[in-house]
């Protein structure tokens, strides 16, 4: 059983706006027809839930005829029922409250992302008792949807909650604002287990934001499978469970802080972080392209180095043009005027044909065309800060370990934009575990010389030296209290960072991540993964079974603070490689280009005052 | 298979439990009303007799809501509406017909070509009939449009109250039109097909054909080859008698052939030329559709982006439909300019006609 993350949220879309009445596959006969033309109203977030998943001519398919935002002034369309999708606010509640009372449609079937907590069911219900009889009537239908992740690929998803590292690290951060941050991701994770349908065993590293996040989430689904029928209890029974369960692995940014900074020389980690890519959607000064799974040369493409990509398209561009001098030639040529008896035929095949074939010609070219403005604009931008540079030397630091100071230093005073020199000393930091201090020195040197903001430097050169402080805590286990919370998030880190250094220099570019998601799917013992916790909400409490370590052959790996493309592509590797194949599915609470990542970096140095000598890097504005 | 928590129930208990509170902290807060005769009133608002009345008026409501819920009343809906789901019926309908013959239509030996010419001739009546539907229905908006246009002097107050409800009706029709686009393209499909089955009936003929081309060729080379071969021997007495003999007989294999070529080159042209046409109408029948759906995506596109961006865009609506409107005036006058044309000529002709006439009636009356 393929966990098909997307597939499913489509289907729960799709069910939704059929309001949820049975039809058949060609929807031929037994659908209400009464119910055939209906409105959908969303709010900002939910319409970017929607948008990777469903385009507006898919939605017209399934009976959408308008798209209306919720806070927009809307007009009366009296008869027709309209399907609301929006998070369980108060405010938007008020708002689907005054729809009703005003009669702005015919029926409201009101569906929310989440589930929707008592207190604004409550005020929804009051409000619509306060009204006339006839607005409650209208409401025909309140249903809680479980959805509220954006799923941009098959296996990759994201929570689109913005700025959580810096939550959640922030020196000065309330613990009522972890606690609901730590909520909020639980919850999001709920809703994606929810649309999968299965309960996961869930591992985590100890200490830090990962083993709050796994505990909320535990026991969130312990207290849903307590009611009966739930939403899970459409899983296989529990016999056949174990081996059909996934395993959920939770991860802090903080354990691999470097695959966060730095630069990736393939395609689609480029196209992320130097152009932007979001929600599948890129938006260049010229036009607008969107980049999802119906581009076969985007999905061939996508992990291979820039150099081979632009190979790629030659090669795609020539045989373009090999099949359309082919199709002229068949059709136009000399065959036209002259009647050649016995070639008419053949003719009026090929013309056939080659009217079939223009439409997929057109996607073709157009299809190339697309990917070529990419490719120049990022091969500007590469030329402009010497991009190839930072990627050879990074690769150098974190691979082989050796670096040469040199190019270092050259590329630092060179060319690039301020965050990239930023990126490349954070590298330089995180790959030795020790630095010569004089090294140190020029690097600080060469970066305030080029006035870069030493925030974020300096946040994480303190971090490693509180490891390194902590280098001999770390063995002893200590109960995870939120008084001690920061001190837990450090020792954990500085583990976490040893080890994933340790990882990186001895083999090859193979993420400490990957490693640990094998080795938890494995479940052999294994020195690195045997201190991490495990959750079974549908173990009892107190524990008595045995726990159940694998092997899984699914995983779903969730990254707290920020992912990345590369953890991705990495995990996607690995699905390849192992034999018989697995499956995993990756998400995170935000989909993090390195620029942005720095930029929350360097507002978590000043935030902990270590602020250098100009503070002029905008807040993280992170997606 | 649900994965999802219906809290229908929940939401109408709260319902229940709201109305209740709310009609007890309305009783409860009469002590004091605003009143001119609050004096000898206030007394009486207290008493339990008009407490009671309170509350039995409360509990009608309460029944009155909790019964809307159950007996859901049904708007009835406006006649645009009738309209569209009757025509995406007529359009589920042409869908079964279509697939209910589609063995029929493609397989060889089911049916004769009467019957599948038959066959496309009911789908292209019934294509052309929804068609006429559709556009009924985008007429009517346009209409209404117009009316309201025409009736509200108040100007864009009224007009923005049916921006939603414009666009709706202009996005069920071009949900209608994508839908029997989708379904013509795949009747297209199935002939597609079948033309492709008329041409391989025809290939046939043509390999025959190609055979006795390469034929005459390779005699005519093997003759030369011979000859060459019979002078290079030398021996031609002896050979050049039976030569002679093979050389008539193939001239005239080559030449019945080539009347046979000639006859079915004929026949060939006329199988090509009706099926050119079969493929033209083919393609005529899903682009027409298919530009009519661009026609209102365009318009509805201009709806969308505008409601998007600001809530009073009608103007840029309005000027699109008044444009398609006085296109469509145009095409009326242009055709009526003809027709008044063509009238006055034939008057003409009689006025001369009878003119005619009348002088010679005179000349022969004066003698």
């Amino acid at each position: 059983m393929a966990l098909s993350l997307r597939r499913k949220q489509l289907d729960v879309i799709v069910r939704m706006l059929h309001l949820n009445q049975q039809q058949l596959p060609n929807g031929s006969e037994g659908q209400g027809e009464e119910e055939a033309y209906k409105l959908l109203v969303m709010d900002q977030p939910c319409v970017s839930l929607l948008s990777p998943v469903l385009k507006v001519g898919d939605l017209r398919r399934h009976g959408v005829t308008l798209t209306l935002g919720i806070d927009r002034p809307r007009q009366a369309v009296p008869d027709a029922p309209a399907v609301y999708l929006v998070r369980p606010t108060p405010s938007n509640v008020d708002r689907i409250a005054a729809d009703a009372a005003a009669g702005l449609y015919a029926s409201f079937h009101v569906n929310f992302s989440t589930s929707v907590p008592r207190p604004v069911l409550e005020r929804l219900a009051a409000a619509c008792a306060a009204a006339p009889p006839a607005c409650a009537g209208r409401v025909a239908r309140v249903a809680d949807q479980y959805i509220d992740f954006v799923c941009l690929e098959e296996g990759l998803f994201s929570l689109a909650q913005p700025r959580a590292y810096v939550a959640l690290n922030d020196p000065a951060a309330a613990d009522a604002d972890i606690t609901s941050l730590v909520d909020a991701v639980a919850l999001g994770l709920f809703c994606v287990f929810a649309t999968l349908g299965v309960v996961p065993v869930i591992r985590c590293a100890r200490g830090g934001p990962a083993e709050m996040v796994a505990a909320t989430l535990d026991a969130r689904l312990r207290d849903h499978l307590l009611a009966k029928p739930n939403l899970f209890t459409e899983a296989a029974s529990a016999a056949v469970v174990s081996f059909q369960r996934p395993v959920l692995c939770l991860f802090d940014r903080n354990f691999e802080l470097s695959v966060g900074v730095q630069h990736d020389w393939s395609y689609r980690p480029l196209v992320h972080d130097v152009l932007g890519l979001k929600l599948n959607k890129l938006k260049l000064p010229a036009e607008k392209y969107e980049l999802d799974d119906s581009d076969k040369f985007w999905i061939t493409n996508s992990w291979s180095p820039f150099p081979k990509v632009a190979e790629e398209i030659e090669a795609q561009l020539a045989k373009y043009k090999q099949d359309v001098d082919e199709v002229n030639q068949r059709t136009g040529g000399g065959g036209g005027v002259e009647f050649n008896g016995t070639d008419l035929i053949g003719n009026t095949r090929h013309l056939m044909n080659a009217v079939n074939s223009l439409p997929e010609l057109t996607e073709r070219k157009k299809m190339i065309d697309k990917h070529t403005n990419i490719a120049t604009a990022l091969l500007g931008h590469i030329k402009e800060r010497s991009l190839d540079g930072y990627c050879d030397c990074e690769n150098d630091m974190l691979v082989n370990g050796t670096v040469d100071r040199n190019t270092l230093l050259s590329l630092l005073k060179g060319k690039g934009t301020k965050e990239d020199k930023l990126r490349l000393a954070v590298t330089y930091l995180l790959s030795f575990e020790t630095l010569p201090s004089s090294e140190l020195e020029h690097v600080e040197a060469a970066l305030r010389e080029s006035e870069v903001d030493m925030s974020a430097f300096q946040y994480v050169k303190r971090i490693k030296a509180l490891n390194t402080q902590f280098a001999a805590a770390s063995g002893t286990a200590t109960k995870s209290n939120i008084v001690d919370w920061a001190e837990k998030l450090y020792g954990q880190s500085l583990s976490a960072v040893t080890a994933g250094v340790k990882n990186l220099l001895s083999d090859g570019r193979q993420l400490a991540l990957t490693r640990t998601v094998e080795a938890l799917m494995e479940g052999k013992p294994n020195p690195d993964v045997d201190d991490y916790l495990l959750f079974d909400p549908r173990a009892s409490r107190s524990g008595s079974g045995g726990q159940f370590k694998g092997p899984f052959r699914e995983a779903i790996v969730f990254m707290i603070g920020g992912g990345n493309y590369i953890e991705y592509r990495s995990l996607m590797e690995l699905e390849q490689r192992t034999q018989p194949s697995k499956h995993v599915i990756y998400g995170a609470t935000e989909i993090l280009s390195g620029a942005e990542f720095i930029h929350q970096l360097a507002e978590l140095g000043q935030k902990a005052g270590l602020g250098g000598a100009s503070s002029n890097i905008p807040p993280g504005a992170a997606q | 298979m649900s994965r999802v928590r219906d809290r229908t129930e929940d939401f109408k208990e709260a319902v229940r439990v709201a109305a209740l509170s709310h009609g007890y902290t309305e009783v409860s807060s009469t002590p004091a009303p605003p009143h001119p005769f609050s004096s000898a009133y206030g007394r009486k608002l207290n008493d339990p007799q008009f407490i009671a009345l309170r509350c039995v008026a409360m509990q009608a409501q309460l029944a009155a809501l909790m019964s809307s819920f159950i007996i859901r009343k049904l708007t009835p809906k406006s006649p645009f509406t009738n309209a569209a789901i009757k025509t995406l019926e007529s359009i589920r309908e042409l869908e079964r017909f279509i697939v209910k013959h589609r063995r029929d239509y493609v397989d060889l030996h089911r049916t004769t070509e009467q019957e599948r010419d038959n066959i496309e001739h009911e789908v292209g009546v019934f294509v052309k009939a929804c068609k006429e539907q559709i556009d009924i229905l985008k007429n009517r908006i346009h209409d209404e449009e117009k009316n309201g246009n025409a009736k509200t002097w108040l100007g864009t107050r009224d007009e923005s109250s049916r921006l939603d409800l414009i666009a709706h009706q202009h996005g069920v029709v071009l949900i209608l039109c994508e839908r029997l686009h989708s379904v013509t393209a795949q009747f297209d499909r199935l002939r597609s097909m079948r033309f492709q089955d008329a041409i391989n009936r025809a290939m046939p003929r043509k390999k025959i054909q190609k055979k006795p081309e390469i034929k005459p060729a390779e005699p005519s080379k093997s003759n030369l080859v011979l000859k060459s071969d019979v002078s290079k021997i030398g021996d031609q007495e002896v050979s050049t008698a039976p030569m002679r003999v093979q050389e008539q007989l193939l001239d005239d294999e080559t030449r019945a052939l080539q009347v046979e070529l000639t006859s079915l080159l004929d026949a060939v042209q006329e199988t090509e030329t009706k099926m050119m046409e079969m493929s033209a109408l083919n393609h005529l029948m899903s682009t027409h559709v298919l530009q009519q759906a661009q026609q209102i995506q365009y318009l509805y596109d201009q709806w969308d982006c505008g409601l998007c961006v600001s809530p009073v865009t009608s103007s840029a609506l309005s000027q699109a439909v008044e444009a398609t409107n006085n296109v469509e005036r145009g095409n009326k006058e242009l055709s009526q300019a003809i027709q008044r044309n063509s009238s006055s000529r034939t008057f003409l002709l009689l006025f001369f006609f009878v003119l005619t006439f009348s002088v010679l009636f005179l000349d022969w009356y004066s003698k």
